[in-house]
Formats: structure tokens, C-alpha cells, sequence
């Protein structure tokens, strides 16, 4: 790890917040494992290992980083991401433009984490490209002050080559969300497959806005697009799932399960179809309510109280 | 003691649980023995004083005291619980958090593993969630290994063998000891005669009511003649003691 000594101390700020949201800071330091520290509008810290390549510019209130995997690399540990933001108030900008070659496979591991946010906006473009026949899974763990007055816009735009598997996961369940805009967009081109994945704990008076679509334009192209919100108190939530069926053979499930625990919760669903080709089949599921009366009376005749078994419940579907 | 006094239950136009009452002694094995439809599984509900069922009449007593006012959570505190005749999917949950109730029970890896051992489950099923990745007979030898780890003082297990195999009745039998052994009292709620057989006391239950109660032996001899071309000729129990 390259880290400068001038940031030692912003370092551990941010290996201390990352550990809070769940992350093993260790990792940073580790020589045989890619990771790549952002605090602010500062690289603090990275690393890479052969057959990895990184490059990074700073721009307005951010970073923007190209990550690059060569053909036939396979990495056996996640690359370690980690976006963090110290002060109250303030902007951040993350572009990445991640690429992967052929017959590779990696895994991203990526926490932002902004503790202490008052007033903070953090923006994050994610272009990647999956090249033919390798896989890639994109996961992004959140982690934000109880404060309510972080806001996030991620942005997640993929291409999956032949053949290509992708998986990309965002979660934020720990901390309030504050206002949360996540758009997920998939190309799958033939053969290929992807699972996308947004869970959300509201809480107080969060907002969020989820965009999950895929585009299936390749024969046998499939996917799966799945939302979980768990709404609390005056919390507002709109999932919109899309998915196109454009070549034959394509399938693809899209499914969104918004729980709800409060009389001032304010949640919504739109499940969106698209076939352009009679062989293509879609799936849709949507779900909005309560918990479970059944789980919960289940727990309920165990001994726990019913707060303590929707935790249980929410916390589980959450995972 | 736990005790139904004339307990009736109405949905719609329908009596579905009429007038009835019964009497379970502390520690002891009943089965409450029945066709498909009688009402038996809404008994059981009653007992545990489900969301939807709460809404009968008459009384049920536990240890003299009147718990018709009591939410689930609060007769199971009392020691009441129920073993689920389809127990649920939890997606995310582990066995191992589903039977310390997410850790809140502390339990020792061995009396788990004991307990794993009496439902015919390896250890390694712990770290496996509660999810449709198991089947319905891999759900129901863990729900009954959460009942028996809860140390219940009254359990209604409703139709313990639902979806285990034929071959199993000996992990059923395995089960009752464990809870009898712990001083449980049982309501086994089913249909099949081997299973009642194994209690020391049966009811029979027909059209929401007791119609007889006594020798386990002597109700499945009645039920063999009298309920498998049911006509419904019987009369309910005038009273129970």
C-alpha cells in the first residue's frame, strides 16, 4: 500500500469508520491484495498486484479512477474500495470505469463510508465493462452518520460481454440513509447473466429512489433484478424494476419486496415489462406491507416481543 | 394446568370451534386425534392466542389464571408455545440464529448439537439459513428441535410428522421424551393413529368439538370405526374432567 505520510491520520479515520461498517481495514495494508483508500478529493492510499491496472486523476471534489483487469486474471482476493468522507459538510465526486478482459474473474468489495455527514453529497458513476466469458460481482456497503443529511447519488452503468456473469449488490442498512438515488442499468449480451441487488433500512425521514433495469439484447441473456426497503416512521421510498426482453430465449425476474412499520411511511412500486421478442420471458413479484404475520407470530410464540422479531425478520432480509 | 372452557370460535357464518372444553394436566402426553377440517390446527391457534384467532369465546386458563387477554409473546413468556404444523422460511436467518431466537437465548454448542442429534440433523446444519434451500422436512425437524431447546412448559405440536417420513416416527417418539422427560406438557395434534397412540391420554375431536376423551388405545379403536366414514353421528362431551 502506498500511502502517503501526510495521511496517515486521515488513514485511520477512515480505516476506523470502514471497520465500524463492517470492513477488515487489514486489507489495505496487505501487499497481495488490490485496494484503493478515497478521502474526500483525495487518493490517500492504494495497491495493486500483476494483472491489475490502476490509474486515477484528481477532479472537481473527487477522484476519478480506471481499473483495469487483464484477460485470464483471476484474483482470489476482492479488490477493497473504500470512499470515505470526515467533515460535516461538503461534496464528494467518484467516477470509476472499471474493465475487465477476457476469462477473468473479481470481485469488488466497496464501503463508503461518511460518519460525521451533516450536509454532504456524494456522487458515484460506476461505467464497467465485463469482457467475454469472465465474472465480476460489485458489492457496496454504505455507511452513514444518524444524522439524516448524507445524500448519495450512485450510479451503476454495465456492459456484460458474451458469455460474461456479473453481480452487483448495494447495501445500506446501518446508520440513516438520508436521501438515497440509485440507478442500476445492464446490458447483457449474449449468454450472459447478471443479478443486481439494492437493500435499504429507512429510517426517520429518509428518501430513496431505486432504478434497477436490465436489458436483455443478446440470445439467452438472463437476469435478475431484486429490491428489499424496509420503511420506517415518515420514510418515502419509490422502487422502479425494469426488464427487456429484446432476443430470443432472454428471461429475466425482477422482484421488489417494500416492508413497511409505521402509519407515516410513504412506498411505492413499479414493476416494468418489456418483450420485443416472442420468445423472451419475463417474471415480475411485488410486495408492499407489513412483516410477515405468520414469521412474526412464529418468533412471537418463541419468546420475543414483536419489535424484537420484525428486527430479526428485517435484519435477515437484509443480509 | 391448561384449561379450555367452553370455547367457541366463529368466522363468517361458521362455527368452526363450538363450545368446547378440555383439561391438560402439567407433564402429561395428549393427542388430540382427528379428521382433516375438524378444527383441529385452530385449537391449537386459540391456545397460542394467535393475531386472528383471538377473537373467541369462553376462556382459556392456564395455571388458574384467565390468558384470554394475552398476545402471543405473552403466553409464550408464560411457557406456552406451538410447534408449527408448515414452520416458515426466513430468509437470511440461520438455523443457528433461529434457535437461540438470534442469539437472545443463550444456549451451549452442545446441548444444540444434543438437540440436533434427537431431529436426525447434523451440526453443520446450523450455519444454513432457514430458507428454501431446505426442504419442508428439514424445516420441521428444526422447528421441533426450537421447541424442545425453549424448555417449554405447555407445547402444541400441530401434526409433528407433516412432512417427515414414514420411517421417522421414532425421532417423533425421541422428541416426545425429550419434552416429557423435561417435565413438558404435549398437545399433539394429529390425525394419524400411531402417532396418538404414543400419547397417555387422546380426545377426539369432530365438527370443532371433544366428542371423547380417555385411553389413547380405546379413542383410535373409535376413530377406526366411527370417524373414517364419518357422518358426523357423534355427541360432543358433556364435560371434561
Amino acid at each position: 500500500m502506498a500511502l502517503a505520510t501526510k495521511y496517515e491520520r486521515e488513514f485511520k479515520l477512515i480505516s476506523d469508520a470502514y471497520e465500524r461498517s463492517g470492513g477488515d481495514a487489514s486489507k489495505f495494508l496487505n501487499k497481495d491484495i488490490v485496494s484503493v483508500i478515497v478521502s474526500g478529493d483525495k487518493l490517500i492510499g492504494r495497491n495493486t498486484v500483476e494483472g491489475v491496472d490502476l490509474r486515477f486523476r484528481q477532479i472537481e471534489d473527487g477522484v476519478e479512477m480506471w481499473i483495469e483487469i487483464r484477460d485470464n486474471v483471476k484474483l482470489k482476493q476482492p479488490i477493497h474500495l473504500c470512499t470515505g468522507f470526515m467533515k460535516e459538510k461538503g461534496r464528494q465526486m467518484i467516477l470509476i470505469h472499471n474493465r475487465c478482459g477476457r476469462n477473468s474473474e473479481v470481485r469488488f468489495l466497496s464501503h463508503c463510508v461518511f460518519p460525521h455527514g451533516l450536509e454532504f453529497l456524494h456522487k458515484m458513476v460506476a461505467d464497467t465493462e465485463v469482457g467475454e466469458n469472465s465474472k465480476l460481482s460489485y458489492e457496496d456497503v454504505h455507511f452513514h452518520s444518524d444524522a439524516g443529511g448524507v445524500s448519495v447519488e450512485a450510479i451503476y452503468n454495465t456492459v456484460l460481454h458474451k458469455g460474461a456473469e456479473f453481480g452487483n449488490y448495494f447495501n445500506l442498512t446501518q446508520g440513516r440513509v438520508g436521501k438515497l438515488r440509485v440507478k442500476m442499468v445492464v446490458d447483457l449480451q449474449e449468454d450472459s447473466s447478471a443479478q443486481i441487488e439494492s437493500k435499504v433500512y429507512e429510517r426517520a425521514d429518509d428518501d430513496v429512489h431505486i432504478t434497477e433495469e436490465l436489458n436483455l439484447n443478446g440470445e439467452r441473456a438472463s437476469g435478475l433484478a431484486r429490491t428489499v426497503v424496509f420503511a420506517t416512521d415518515k420514510s418515502k421510498a419509490m422502487i422502479i424494476n425494469r426488464a427487456y426482453g429484446n432476443a430470443p430465449y432472454t428471461r429475466a425476474h425482477i422482484e421488489c419486496k417494500e416492508i413497511i412499520k409505521g402509519d407515516g411511511v410513504n412506498v411505492g412500486t413499479v414493476p416494468v415489462l418489456f418483450v420485443r421478442d416472442e420468445k423472451a420471458e419475463l417474471t415480475h413479484e411485488a410486495s408492499i406491507g407489513r412483516v410477515n404475520l405468520r414469521q412474526l407470530e412464529t418468533l412471537m410464540a418463541k419468546g420475543l416481543n414483536e419489535d424484537e422479531a420484525t428486527e430479526m425478520i428485517i435484519q435477515g432480509l437484509l443480509r | 394446568m391448561l384449561e379450555l372452557r367452553s370455547v367457541s370460535l366463529q368466522r363468517d357464518d361458521n362455527e368452526i370451534i363450538k363450545n368446547l372444553s378440555a383439561v391438560f394436566r402439567d407433564g402429561h402426553v395428549y393427542a388430540v386425534l382427528g379428521n382433516n377440517g375438524v378444527g383441529k390446527s385452530t385449537l391449537a391457534y386459540i391456545i397460542m392466542g394467535l393475531e386472528s384467532y383471538r377473537n373467541y369465546s369462553g376462556s382459556v386458563v392456564f395455571n388458574g389464571q384467565a390468558i384470554d387477554d394475552f398476545t402471543v409473546s405473552e403466553r409464550a413468556k408464560l411457557g406456552i408455545t406451538l410447534g408449527w404444523q408448515e414452520p416458515c422460511r426466513f430468509d437470511g436467518i440461520t438455523v443457528k440464529e433461529y434457535l437461540t431466537l438470534g442469539g437472545k437465548r443463550e444456549l451451549s454448542s452442545e446441548r444444540i448439537a444434543e438437540v440436533l442429534d434427537i431431529v436426525g440433523l447434523p451440526k453443520d446444519y446450523l450455519f444454513r439459513a432457514v430458507d428454501s434451500t431446505l426442504s419442508g422436512g428439514e424445516r420441521k425437524r428444526i422447528e421441533l428441535a426450537s421447541v424442545i431447546l425453549l424448555d417449554p412448559k405447555v407445547v402444541v405440536l400441530d401434526e409433528p410428522d407433516s412432512g417427515i417420513d414414514l420411517m421417522s416416527t421414532s425421532m417423533i417418539n425421541r422428541v416426545f421424551d425429550a419434552l416429557s422427560d423435561n417435565g413438558t406438557t404435549l398437545i399433539v395434534i394429529t390425525h394419524r393413529e400411531e402417532i396418538a397412540s404414543m400419547a397417555e391420554e387422546a380426545y377426539l375431536m369432530c365438527g370443532g368439538n371433544m366428542i371423547k376423551n380417555g385411553d389413547p388405545e380405546e379413542i383410535i379403536a373409535y376413530y377406526r370405526t366411527a370417524c373414517d366414514d364419518c357422518r358426523h353421528v357423534n355427541e360432543p362431551l358433556k364435560k371434561v374432567n
